[in-house]
């Protein structure tokens, strides 16, 4: 396994532990528990920031020479790929929040369906990285 | 089927049984991308298969071959 991918693991698994307890606490304290949310945000922030560095150190020690090294042009082609299909997700998840934002839904919950259509984006980015890391497409 | 068939695996073995790791830091590619090229999986760039073609001193059709019009 190439250090690309199992940086692409530590982004996924990370983001999906850490968001999944923060949209499941969201979900139980309300959409109007404004103060909640915000705190609960910055210590998800925190913590995904916090595991992701040390997890992706962790791994650059055992590799180190893959991990100094710039991605190579097949690695590149993988990214573009990946961005290009998350980015779809992106706009079409914006797209039903500009709908749906028409019903005039409270801050809180239209901030956290945004911040959930880009986490969604983003593990969506990961996974396609690592099914193409895999495939060795 | 791959269009791009090549001889990757055979010169590794003519070459000292050269690794594909030491292939990859040849060309600065990384193992997996010679393996994918290797396997047909990924068909190089034009630079990268001059340099693959380069370490094996022969010239690129004796490397790759392109099986897609026949």
């Amino acid at each position: 396994m190439s250090f690309r991918e199992k940086t692409a693991w530590i982004s996924m698994l990370s983001m999906l532990g850490i968001y999944g307890l923060y949209f499941w606490r969201v979900i139980h304290a309300g959409p109007l528990a404004a103060g909640f949310h915000f705190g609960s945000l910055l210590v998800t922030i925190i913590a995904l920031v916090f595991v992701q560095v040390v997890l992706t150190i962790a791994v650059a020690i055992f590799t180190p020479r893959e991990a100094d090294a710039p991605p190579d042009e097949r690695e590149k082609l993988i990214e573009l790929r990946a961005m290009r299909i998350a980015y779809s997700g992106l706009a079409t998840g914006v797209a039903f929040a500009c709908f749906f934002g028409a019903f005039d839904p409270p801050l809180v919950f239209n901030t956290n369906a945004l911040l959930f259509i880009l986490v969604t984006a983003e593990i969506m980015r990961t996974a396609c990285l690592i099914i193409q890391h895999r495939r060795a497409a | 089927m791959a269009a791009i068939r090549n001889e990757i695996r055979r010169l590794r073995f003519e070459h000292g049984e050269m690794t594909q790791q030491e292939l990859a830091e040849k060309i600065h590619v990384t193992r997996q991308t010679v393996n994918a090229i290797e396997q047909g999986k990924y068909s190089p760039s034009l630079e990268a298969a001059f340099r693959i073609a380069a370490v094996f001193g022969k010239p690129l059709e004796s490397v790759f071959h392109y099986s897609g019009g026949e």
